[in-house]
């Protein structure tokens, strides 16, 4: 199953919001219309669960219906769509890439505890619809920047899982030639992941040139419910963040439906697009690991609450479900993905610690653009680096 | 005056010191330690006033660069700006109010000729101006941002220093933003105080990745700010706003560039190397003279016009031969960018001296 390609792509066209799906074989439609409405009847009257995955079409392989929430709104007349149809390749797609988020966190977490990644690292497990479902709604040549919380964005906007995981162990085949680390990971189109972020006055600032200028930007908060480890009740006066941009519109959006990202994603996209200026787009989500590696998680929040989202609201677990309930894959299909996701991982770590670290004569490299090399000190004043760029 | 005698005031404590040659002359001679003061007693000095004194003293009039017209510095400063927007399709200026010309008219008339999307006014907002000029400046323009008042740099102070400084590197050259210049009047003008007076660049010379570059005169602030904005690396340039003015000397009409991080000799000598930037080398130049006149001490004067990266070479090369340095800056001493200049010399003329003292028969010391 192939990924989006890199580089510049025609613009995907927005898919209609259709209820019916595709039929193969019209000859036994009405008798297989019947034995769906029944066993749809049967099926609605059975299940009480939480969680809606209605199929609106049935015995279609190739795509499917679902609904998906609706966002609260906010200086805005109308929200994205309400259904949305999956197709197969997209359905295999998002799966692939959020499992392979999901493993590559884990793995990363795996290393970090094996001491082979050292200083920083700030996983996003759990987050996984918000950078596939975002990737899914914007174009490659859309210009992306986020906070530290990055190697998701950074596997959808291109980046290798062996170049990220490289570039975590610090060696020379990573994304920044081992100089990076965790947080300075960057690729076309997508401008890091950035150790300083600010909350408050740079992003008041940004907001108002954004709406005085009607620049199209697309401002995006991923709540997970934590600021580092202090609640967003204790951090914040108000704590609906996609009305926090005031005289800008919001979206309150359902970050653990991959869906749902999807369709708010291009509503927003389009938005912007069509020359009214920025929007802000709050993604609901929730991280399993705690702040950085450094932060065990479960000091500013119970074992309980981390589990029961891990059970009811997993974004990859509502992905397959709804894929083998509405027959657009199999859970063998699934399993077979993850296996090919698992090798993929193994051999990427595997890569990431054998491969040598950077030559500590590139260490002093691009601090200035100089058409002739110059001299730097390092740590030590009697050591001189050469710097080139 | 008085900051001239008080400069003049440190010449005289090289007595002290016990160096060779010309100083021998006054030891003995017990001049009175209110020599070069203007007032007639040291008690009064308390007493009065503090007033800042410099007579600009403008250069002979270039003649390698075509036709020159008499400009003061900020029309020095227009004319750097309406060569760079005319030149480079990419250009934009913005600021606080730069749109009807600027507080102190350094943008008046580009807006009408190039247009307000070139030429345009931000909020009020300096994080904002700079991260703004950052982003352009990544997307491959050329951003020329003015902050009003070097005083209020601060609030950009994290994105000049964590954002703009370490673009290239931290994303291993895969972007940069080179092409921003952040303008800025910088420096005492009299009735500043507290927030219209500041010099700040000894903050800045802490950080890599960026170059700071100050003017002593509009010949010099035309040539270093097209240097600036051509350079491929983000640019702080401090305009003296005590200059804007006050001075004023014939500078040509095309584009022509000054190096950056070459510091210039202005006057040669062979006792001591006087080195300041900006407005104090008026001053500086002022006591070369009186040392002259009153001492009989030849003065070396520089211009370090790049603060960072610095000229050490002319200033260490300087003082090899005069065995004496002197630096005198407008901002505040302690962690004021003497400290680094006297630091670097001390270190590299040590070596040497301790080496090739023999050969050289000169002490060396630093003020």
């Amino acid at each position: 199953m192939t990924r989006a390609p890199e580089g510049d792509a025609e613009p995907r066209p927005r898919l209609p919001a259709v209820v019916t799906g595709h039929r193969r074989h019209p000859q036994h439609s009405m008798k297989k219309m019947l034995a769906v409405f029944i066993s749809r009847v049967l099926r609605r009257v059975a299940q009480k669960s939480a969680r809606r995955v209605l199929v609106a079409s049935r015995n279609s392989s190739n795509d499917a219906t679902f609904e998906i929430e609706k966002c609260d709104l906010h200086l805005l007349e109308e929200g994205p769509p309400v259904t949305t149809v999956l197709t197969r390749a997209e359905g295999l797609k998002y799966y692939r890439m959020m499992l392979t988020v999901r493993r590559m966190e884990l793995k990363a977490d795996q290393l970090y505890k094996q001491k082979f990644i050292r200083g920083f690292c700030h996983l996003c497990d759990g987050q996984e619809a918000c950078c596939v479902g975002l990737e899914a709604g914007i174009n490659p040549s859309d210009h992306l920047i986020t906070s530290y919380r990055a190697h998701g964005m950074c596997y959808t906007r291109g980046l290798s899982v062996r170049s990220i995981l490289t570039e975590l162990t610090g060696r020379r085949g990573g994304c920044a030639k081992g100089k990076g680390g965790s947080m300075h990971m960057y690729t076309k189109n997508f401008y890091g992941g950035n150790g300083i972020v600010g909350a408050q006055g740079p992003l008041a600032e940004a907001f108002n040139m954004a709406a005085l200028w009607k620049l199209p930007c697309v401002f995006i908060c991923e709540n997970n419910l934590y600021a580092m480890g202090t609640s967003a009740e204790r951090a914040a006066a108000s704590t609906d963040y996609y009305k926090r941009g005031n005289f800008i519109p919001g979206l309150k959006v359902d970050g653990m439906d991959v869906l749902c990202v999807r369709e708010a994603t291009k509503f927003a996209a389009d938005y912007c697009r069509s020359g009214k200026g920025p929007i802000l787009m709050e993604l609901q989500t929730y991280r399993y690991h705690g702040h950085s590696m450094s932060d065990p998680g479960v000091s500013y929040r119970t074992r309980d609450e981390i589990q029961e989202v891990r059970s009811k609201r997993d974004p990859i677990m509502i992905l397959q479900d709804r894929m083998v309930n509405s027959k657009l894959a199999t859970v063998e299909e699934l399993k077979e993905i993850g296996t090919e996701v698992k090798k993929e991982i193994d051999d990427a770590a595997q890569f990431a610690i054998s491969d040598p670290e950077p030559r500590l004569e590139e260490l002093g490299h691009h601090i200035y653009s100089s058409d002739s090399s110059f001299e730097v000190r390092g740590a030590n004043p009697w050591i001189k680096f050469k710097s080139v760029s | 005056m008085a900051v001239v005698a008080a400069a003049a005031g440190w010449l005289l404590r090289l007595r002290a010191a016990g160096a060779e040659g010309h100083w021998r002359r006054f030891r003995g001679v017990g001049l009175a330690r209110g020599f070069l003061h203007p007032s007639a007693t040291v008690e009064d000095a308390a007493q009065r006033r503090q007033v800042a004194h410099f007579t600009f003293q403008p250069d002979p009039e270039p003649r390698e660069y075509g036709q020159t017209q008499k400009m003061n510095l900020f029309q020095s400063v227009t004319s750097a700006l309406d060569n760079s927007l005319a030149k480079d399709p990419t250009a934009v200026i913005f600021g606080e109010d730069v749109a009807f010309g600027g507080v102190f008219r350094c943008t008046v008339g580009l807006r009408d000729k190039y247009g307000k999307d070139r030429v345009f006014n931000t909020p009020l907002c300096e994080q904002g101006i700079v991260g703004f000029g950052i982003g352009i400046a990544v997307t491959g323009a050329t951003a020329i941002a003015e902050i009003q008042f070097a005083d209020y740099i601060f609030p950009a102070f994290d994105q000049i220093v964590n954002e703009a400084a370490k673009y290239r590197y931290r994303s291993g050259d895969l972007f940069n933003c080179g092409s921003l210049t952040i303008r800025s009047p910088w420096g005492c003008v009299g009735h500043g105080a507290l927030y219209h007076s500041q010099s700040p660049e000894a903050f800045f010379a802490h950080c890599p990745g960026i170059k700071v570059v100050i003017p002593r005169s509009p010949f010099q602030a035309k040539g270093l700010l097209l240097s600036c904005i051509e350079d491929k690396n983000p640019c702080i340039f401090f305009e003296p706003k005590i200059l804007y003015r006050a001075a004023a000397e014939q500078v040509p009409i095309e584009p022509y560039n000054i190096p950056l991080s070459q510091a210039e000799v202005i006057q040669e000598g062979s006792d001591v190397t006087l080195v300041a930037w900006g407005t104090q080398v008026h001053v500086i130049r002022e006591v070369a003279s009186m040392a002259k006149e009153k001492l009989g001490v030849s003065c070396e004067v520089i211009d370090l016009r790049t603060i960072i990266p610095w000229d050490v070479d002319t200033v260490c090369k300087s003082v090899i031969k005069t065995g004496r340095l002197l630096i005198s800056h407008e901002a505040p001493l302690t962690g004021g960018f003497a400290s680094e200049i006297s630091s670097t010399v001390q270190m590299f003329n040590y070596a040497i001296c301790c080496v090739e003292l023999p050969l050289y028969g000169k002490p060396c010391s630093i003020l």
